[in-house]
Order: C-alpha cells, then structure tokens, then sequence
C-alpha cells in the first residue's frame, strides 16, 4: 500500500515538477522581467534621493546659507551648478549601473543557451556537416 | 440569499444536497455546490474552505516539500560545482600560459566550461523557484470598499455560475506553517481514529505555535493545566471506523479567521488568529478557558498587542529608511538655511536626535499631531500644548520630530529642523538684560534660517523676565512680537495651571494657539503602555501578563489621583519591574504585583482578597473586640457592612458605608471609629476628624469645603489628599443646616464639589457620624430593660427629627445605638487600658501586675453613668501612669522591677532580685 502511494505521489510530484522546468523560461521574461524592472527603478530612486539631486537643481537660484547680496548670489550659483554636475555624474554612473543589470538580466538566458549549444556542442558545424553530407 | 448578519454575528449558508460536506452519497465532490459545502457573504464576498483534506492529500503535500527540498539542495550543489569547475579551468590554462586572451572562456570548448554554463541554467532555476515561492505565498488582499457586490446571488447554482474573483476560497490567506497546524489537527483526528475533526484538535495543536503559547503566558495561563484539560476533552470523544474528516464547526472556525484577519487589516491569517472561534464555536474550549480565568475580550486585546508590536516594527523599519534622507547637520538638504551659532548652544535639536533614534517612539497621538498641523496650515504660527503633567506632551513634539524625519509632514515642515530651545539654559548665568539680547539674537538667527521650528517646554518660564526697566518687555513679548511677524514658527508646551495662571490673555496667549493634550482614555493607555512595555521588558528581563497591562491602567485611575495617565502607570510599571526583576531571569508580572505595589503607594488594600485576609474579615468581630468593649450589635452591624465592601458587592457610585453612632459620651463612639480605621485602611492616621461644633456657623460652610479665591477646605482637601479615609464627623447634630446640606450629595453619589469647582471622590471613603441626641432617653430606656430595636425607632422618630432633615437620616447605610456601659464593661476597659501600661513598661524592661480587687476599685471610683468610661481614662492617668513616672524619674523605679497595683489600688514597687 504504501509503495503504491509512494509511486502515485511520485508521479505527481515529478509532473509538476515538469511543468515547472517548462513555465521558467516564460516566467524569465514575464513575470521575472517586470520584477527586475520594478527593483531597479526603486533603487535608482533610492540614489536619487540621498544625492538629493533634484533639490539641489530645483534650489539653483536660491543663494546658499542665505547670503542674499549679488556675491553670494553669484558664488553660490557657480557653487550649486558645480554640485549639480558632479552629483549628476555620479547619478549617471548609477543609472548605467541600473540599464547593464537589467540587459543582462534580458541576454543571460540567450547567452547561456548560446553557449551551450553552439560554443561548446558546436551545433552549427554539426548542422553544416550533415548537410554538406547530404 | 442575503448576507446573513446579525449582532455582528457571521451566520453560515449550508448546501442543503450534500449538507456541508462538499460530497455526494457516492463520494464525489457535490455537484449543486461545487464542493464548497458551506460559506459565508462578508463585504459583498462569498468566503468558503476549499481544500479537499485526506490523508493522502496530506501525505502527498509533505512528500513535495521534502521533493523540493531535495531538489534546492541539488540545484545548490551543482551551482556551486560548476563555479569550482571554472576556477579549476582557469588554474589549468594558467599553467605556462602569459597570454590574457586565453582565459576568454566564453570561446573555449570544454567539458568542464560546458559543466559551468549548465550550472548557471541551473542557479537561473533556483532563482525562479525562490521567487515564485514569494510571489505565490498567500496574502490577504485588504478591504476595498468600492468593491461591494450589490447583486448577490440568490442559489447555489447562481453562486456556482458567479465570477470567480467573488468568491474567495480561505485557504489562500493561509502561509504553509498555517495549513500545517490545519494538517496536524487532521492527523490526530485520524490516527486516534476520530470520524470528525473538531476544534479541540485544531485548538490542542496551535498550543504549540510559538506566538500562540506566547498570548497564553501573557495571559498568565497555567499551561500544564490548559494542555491535561484538552487531553482529557479530546479523549472523550468516540471513535469511528469511517474516514476521518473536516467538521462543519471546523470549516466555520477556519472561514472565522480569514474574515477576523481581513477586519484587521493583516495579510496572512496565523494561528493566532484561530483562538477566538474555536472559544466563540466551541462550548468546552470556552469553559476550559473560563476556568483560567480567560475571556474573549482579554485574547483579543493580547491578540491586538502583537499585532501593534509587529506593526510598530515595520513602522520602525520603514521609519529608518526614510530617515537615511534626513540630513544629520544642521543644515537643510538645499543648504539655503543659515548657521545658527546661538541658538545651538541654548537648543537641543529634536530632529537629529530622532534620526538618531533617540527620542521614544510616539503612539496613539495621531489626532493631535494631525491637529497641531492643521493649525499650522491654516495660518497660525505658534501652538501652545496644555495639558496635566505627564499625559505626554513632550511624547506629542517627539512624534511631530519623528514625522519631520521621515517628512511625513505638510509642505511648510518640510526640510525643517524642530530644535527645543532650553529656558534654563537661556536665563543662567545672564543678567536678565543679557537674557533679553540673546533672545533676540535667537529670533533674528530664526527668522533668518527659515528652516527652524522653534519647541519651547515650559514656556511659563521665560514670562516675567524683563531688563528692568519699568517700560521694557519681556521675554515673552519679544516672542509674541516676532511670531506676530510670521518670522518662524513656534511649538510650545505648558500645564493647564501654569497657562492660566502665567500666559492667558498676556501677548503671548493672544498670539499662540492653545491645544489641548488630554489624558488618554484607558484603551488608548493600555496601547501607549503596550508600546513602552517592550523596552521596559527588555531592560529588566521579565515579562509582564496582559492583566498586569490592564490592572495598572484600572487601579491607578481609580487610586491614584494626583498624577495622570500614562505618566503615572509608566513610573508604576518601571517600579514594578525592579522589584520582579530581584525575583530572578524572566519571572512575569502578573495583576497581583501591579495591586501590592499600588497598595503599598496609597496605603490602600486593593490586592485580591488572600486566604488570610478572608480569615481576617471573617473574624473581624473578634479584631475588633480586642480593642472596644461591649457594643456587639454595633461591632456586628459595621463587620458586615466592610466585609461587603471588600469584596466588592456594593454600589460603586456611593462611600463604601455611612453610619450614624448614637448613644451617651464615653460609651466608645469614637473608639470604634477608630478601630475600624485601623482594621480596614490599615492605620489609625487614615481618620479624618471633623469637630461639628466648628461649624455651626453658615459661613463656616468655606472652611469645610473652601472657596473660590483659592482657599482650600479641610475635608475636600484631606480627602482629595487620602481618598481611602474614614470621615469622622464628631457631634453632627450641632452643625448648621445648610452644612449638613452638603453631605445629602455626598451620601448619593459619592462625590462632593469644593469651593474651586473640582469634584471630590468620596466613593472609598466610610463616613460615619455622631451623635449625642437622646442620650439621656437612651440611658433611662436601657435601665428599663426596652429592647434595642424599639429604642431606636422612638430615636430616629421623636428625637432625631428635631436635629437632622429626614432624607438625611434616611441616607446613612445603618443608624446605630450604643449602650451605656454597665459596670463589668468598665472593668474590661480598666483592664484593656492597664494592658497598655503595662506593654509600654515592658519596653523598660519593668514588670507589671494587676490584683484583680484593685481593678475592680479603679473601674468603680472611674465610673460616672453620664460620661461613660471617659472619667477613667483620667483617673488612670493622675493616679497610676502619674505615680510610676515620678518613680522612675526619682530613681526608685529601676529596669527588672516589677510595679503592683495592689487590692487598694495603690502603686507599689517590687524591686527585682539582686545579681
């Protein structure tokens, strides 16, 4: 009775086990996907926020530590936009940070597929000999 | 069929074919309800249990788990051997080789890069296992009142036919570990071969889940006992060779959970959540839970407990993320803001030391915070928080920093500081004209930086300080000026007394909007508490029980009356928690330490009657007659009358008791009195004596109760001060009309309103009151032989009613006759006052000796039929207690002597044996 049961379970289980080999690939580019995209973005977000980037461009005309006269005025220009562009470099390198992770996220299966079966099974020169053989 | 709701009651539809089996007599799923067998319409929903339990279905789940284990541990290894296989390539083509284009092994063929390829599939996979696993595990999605479903459908089979986002099978709200207790509930049914699962399997198997036995050992719940309860239930029950299955209750109970954790906003139901149906659907859980003192009211606001602890943690976590934005300095993120040397060395800055975590988390205020705000918003520029001490004000400006932090604030906060500036440290050491300039160098350094919110506690402090001058300002006219100009915006915080007294109607009370903070109702106490308790808990290792929690809430409200809540509970735990934490590593706090240590704060015996104290009551008369001679009905009437009082079977809205004591002078009116001072609160200081015949006057009508300028009268302020006193009031007869007005209230409700408006509580008070009216009635009946009970009807009727309004004499609990004493009762009273000399000679190390004949004589020459046994007293003292102090003081009287009161009454002195 119980090997019965051991056998009846087991085929079930490996059934769904099946299925789940054959749902990853649609959920890599599915669901997987739009989950990359969603932490990415939040993570960016994240940079945003402690670099302060965008109070720091809205605030450009605003004198800093309220000097109001037209020198402070001036040097605290020239001092925002310095902050701006520097902060905007280091934005830009986590923005190229955020695109590369999620292309490798799009190319890896490709790649590893890719791999597999044309570097290393060589596939392609398999197909042309048995072409050329027939 | 309509959504069957009644006294918030959820009320069950069965499928009448297959009457809530969800099968058909051949055993298949029933076809007019499509297996769903029984269900519930909640919020326009139709809620049932799906899953099909069996054995095998049960048997099948564990096998995948452990399958998918298998498979994890297997997809790891080969993970981590195809990372190996690459270092071992790398290591080999290094050998011997210089080029760097040779590791390019992406070009390679080999059997051990194609090893490595394969291995990254299968991490791939493991990845999108891990994720689907978290995507897939159940959650409640939350209440959207949009939703409601108006058309409900009428039959089972429209019901079938509806769409299937309608209906809602619960199991989806259940995690893993949640189904699993559901599994092993089944399992026990079947392996003790039980035809129905019931709620004392599912009941018995939750005892295990940690959070569960946690909300039981909060309850103070004596688990061994609990646990032998349910064994014995459940071995009551038949069994049944038939296939073991769900019972409807059980269905029910679990469909009960989902909608319970669906109320509560939560995302998963946990098997916490299944106590209350099982107590609400099952009569013995109930009774079993009865006996230990539980009741559902008391699981769910434990329940609720942990449910505000998890909800403070994610509060806290999402607190800390957005704190990481704030900036740490004191500048603003867009650096426009502009140093503040000044007022950094008088402020502390609120707003970084909640970054930091500094400041204690703030609960429960959010409608003041809210409302603090709001009059920011609409134009105001400074608020003043007033309030009792200790209700939390500085908690209020501590949550308002927190918010800051995490800029949950309206626009005209954002990006701000709140800095507390210190009145103390603005005044030391500074002339009051130096005070005055670095206030003003203050105001000008925030009107200036535009991104301070200025909190000043205890404003009251900086009124009054002026340069000196007759004409100039003060301190906090400068202020009020400056918040006029709408230079910055100010938060300030003061007591009620303080604000009336000190800032209403100034210049500062005009331009500053007065809010008040009031004291918490107890439930919003209780949550206050729950959220300090884990600090407290963790600081001296102990646990406090939810009736600890609700105890200290209750008894200091009703005892303690010159502190407030929360403060007063808080320095109650924190005293409670040292003395638990002597007794040892996690020992509990449970209802019994919370009423000791508030007993012995206010003097007051509140803990629960224990076996001796219930000895002790029932023995009372006996107490009593220890100190009062004679008097039995008298002794009787008031032992009955405090018994009841002590376990609590009396009004709660009038003193504890009212007497009246009639009867001649020295025939211990105010002895017994005094006695019962001392028996039920403890001492004989708890007495408050009022002498009538001070107030006979009706203007001394102030002196009792005070006035209205401020002056305090005697008994509202003793009692005010000692709620829990015995109120004496001495020869009532001779107080004016108008005064004895005052207690008709009093004897009502309990309560009686002084001079300055406050309402005195008089409901743990026993007032009793004296009288001399008809004594010499009382003395010619009492020799005549009439009974008691008549003696005192011809009182209340003939003489009584000429001193005192009826209504009020009908207001006393019991009108009570003392006898005149006869001559053995002088005697006893002889003697009981000799004892007295006797035990204080004793502390000089001198005997004491009475002959029985020289007692006799003292009690006759002290005796006098009109004032009872008072001439004694002061016979005993010229004759007796004089007599031995001049020996003493003369040297004749020496310790190891022994004093003799001899067949005479003489005075005599034995000396003691020689060494």
């Amino acid at each position: 009775m119980v090997t019965n049961n051991f056998i009846a379970y087991s085929i079930k289980i490996l059934g769904e086990t099946a299925w789940d080999i054959l749902f990853f690939p649609f959920w890599w580019y599915s669901y997987g996907l739009v989950e990359r995209a969603k932490s990415i973005i939040a993570f960016l977000d994240h940079r945003q926020k402690s670099l302060a980037l965008l109070v720091w461009i809205k605030n450009i005309h605003k004198p800093m530590y309220g000097q109001e006269d037209w020198r402070g005025r001036v040097i605290s220009f020239l001092m925002r936009l310095t902050q701006v562009i520097i902060r905007s470099i280091m934005m830009l390198f986590w923005v190229i940070v955020g695109i590369t992770l999620f292309f490798i996220w799009l190319v890896l299966p490709l790649f590893v597929v890719f791999q597999i079966f044309v570097i290393q099974f060589d596939i392609i020169s398999l197909f042309s000999k048995y072409f050329q053989g027939t | 069929m309509k959504e069957e709701k009644k006294d918030n009651k959820i009320l069950f539809i069965t499928c009448p074919t297959c009457e809530g089996t969800g099968k058909n007599k051949y055993g298949f799923g029933c076809s007019d309800c499509a297996g769903m067998a029984l269900g519930t319409f909640f919020n326009g929903r139709f809620f049932y249990w799906g899953p099909k339990l069996t054995k095998t279905t049960i048997e099948i789940n564990h096998f995948r788990k452990k399958f998918n284990v298998v498979i994890n541990i297997f997809s790891y290894i080969i993970g981590l051997a195809g990372l190996l296989s690459l270092v071992f390539w790398i290591y080999q083509t290094s050998q011997g080789l210089d080029n760097l284009q040779s590791f390019a092994f992406w070009r390679e063929k080999s059997g051990l890069i194609l090893f490595f390829w394969v291995s990254v599939l299968a991490d791939m996979f493991v990845f999108y296992r891990m994720n689907e696993e978290q995507r897939r595990q159940y959650k409640i999605k939350p209440f959207q009142y949009k939703e409601t479903n108006t058309d409900l459908p009428n039959n089972w089979e429209e019901l079938v036919g509806t769409k299937s986002n309608f209906k809602i099978d619960v199991a989806t709200g259940f995690p893993a570990q949640t189904l699993e207790f559901v599994e092993q509930a089944f399992l026990l049914a079947d392996s003790l071969n039980h035809r129905y699962v019931t709620l004392i399997h599912l009941f018995f198997v939750i005892l295990s889940d940690i959070q569960v036995s946690a909300i039981f050992s909060r309850l103070n719940v004596d688990s061994k006992k609990l646990i032998e309860n349910l064994k014995r239930q459940i071995e009551k029950i038949e069994i049944s060779d038939k296939k073991t299955e769900l019972s409807r209750t059980i269905k029910e109970a679990l469909i009960e959970s989902y909608i319970q954790v669906y109320k509560l906003q939560q995302r998963k139901v946990t098997p916490k959540n299944f106590i209350i149906p099982c107590l609400e659907k099952d009569k013995m859980i109930k009774e079993i839970l009865y006996d230990l003192e539980i009741d559902k009211n008391k699981i769910y606001n434990v329940i609720l407990w942990f449910i505000v602890n998890d909800k403070l943690i994610e509060a806290h976590r999402q607190y800390r993320k957005m704190a990481g934005y704030k900036p740490g300095s004191n500048m603003d993120k867009a650096y426009t803001s502009v140093a503040t040397p000044i007022l950094n060395q008088v402020g502390y800055d609120l707003t970084v030391a909640a970054k930091w975590n500094r400041l204690e988390y703030c609960i429960s205020r959010e409608k003041e915070i809210e409302n603090i705000f709001q009059n920011f918003e609409s134009g105001e520029h400074g608020v003043i928080l007033t309030g009792p001490p200790n209700v939390g004000k500085n908690m209020v400006v501590a949550g308002i920093a927190q918010r800051m932090v995490s800029e949950n604030v309206p626009d005209i906060f954002k990006d701000k500081r709140l800095v507390e500036m210190d009145a103390a440290r603005l005044i030391s050491g500074a002339t009051p004209s130096q005070a005055e300039g670095r206030m003003m160098a203050i105001i000008d350094e925030l009107a200036k930086s535009k991104n301070i919110v200025l909190f000043i506690d205890n404003i009251e402090n900086i009124i009054g300080i002026t340069s000196g001058e007759e004409q100039s300002l003060d301190l906090s006219e400068v202020l009020a000026s400056s918040l006029e100009r709408n230079d910055f915006y100010c938060i300030a915080s003061s007591t009620n007394k303080n604000y009336i007294k000190y800032i209403e109607n100034t210049a500062l009370g005009n331009t500053m909007k007065r809010i008040n903070i009031e004291e918490p109702e107890e439930n919003q106490a209780i949550q206050m508490l729950e959220s300090k308790i884990g600090h407290i808990e963790v600081k001296y290792k102990i646990y406090f029980s939810y009736s600890a929690i609700e105890q200290v809430i209750k008894l200091s409200k009703k005892y303690i009356h010159d502190q407030y809540l929360p403060g007063k509970a808080v320095n109650i735990l924190e005293l409670v928690a040292v003395r638990t934490a002597k007794k040892g590593k996690n020992s509990i706090v449970s209802e019994e330490d919370i009423s000791e240590v508030i007993s012995e704060i206010t003097s007051i015996p509140i803990s629960k009657v224990g076996e001796d104290e219930g000895k002790k009551l029932l023995n009372l008369e006996k107490q009593i007659h220890e100190r009062m001679i004679n008097q039995v009905e008298a002794v009787e009437m008031v032992s009955a009358s405090l018994r009841r009082a002590r376990i609590q079977m009396r009004e709660d809205k009038r003193p504890i008791a009212s007497f009246l004591f009639l009867g001649p002078t020295g025939v211990g009116k105010t002895e017994l009195a005094k006695t019962v001072s001392s028996v039920y609160f403890g001492d004989e200081k708890y007495m408050i004596r009022l002498d009538m015949s001070e107030y006979q006057h009706p203007d001394s009508i102030k002196k009792m109760i005070g006035d209205a300028s401020g002056t305090k009268g005697y008994l509202t302020e003793q009692v005010r001060k000692s709620p829990f006193s015995l109120v004496l009031l001495d020869e009532i007869e001779k107080a004016h009309g108008d005064i004895l007005n005052l207690f008709l209230a009093c004897f009502d409700d309990g309560r009686l309103t002084d001079g300055e408006g406050r309402t005195i509580d008089f409901t743990n008070t026993i007032i009793i009151a004296t009288s001399n009216a008809g004594a010499l009635y009382i003395q010619d009946e009492v020799r005549k032989g009439t009974p008691i009970e008549k003696i005192e009807q011809v009182l209340v009727n003939e003489h009584l009613n000429k001193i005192m309004r009826p209504e009020l004499i009908n207001r006393f609990d019991g009108i009570i006759v003392f006898k005149p004493l006869s001559m053995e009762n002088v005697v006893d009273i002889a003697r009981l006052m000799l004892i007295k000399t006797g035990r204080m000679l004793e502390k000089k190390g001198i005997g004491f000796r009475v002959d029985e004949r020289g007692l006799k004589k003292i009690a006759e020459m002290g005796f006098d039929p009109q004032f009872g046994a008072r001439p004694l007293r002061r016979l005993l003292q010229d004759s007796i207690d004089n007599e031995i102090a001049n020996s003493i003081l003369g040297g004749r009287l020496e310790r190891r002597d022994t004093v003799i009161i001899d067949d005479g009454a003489q005075v005599q002195i034995q000396k003691g044996k020689e060494l």
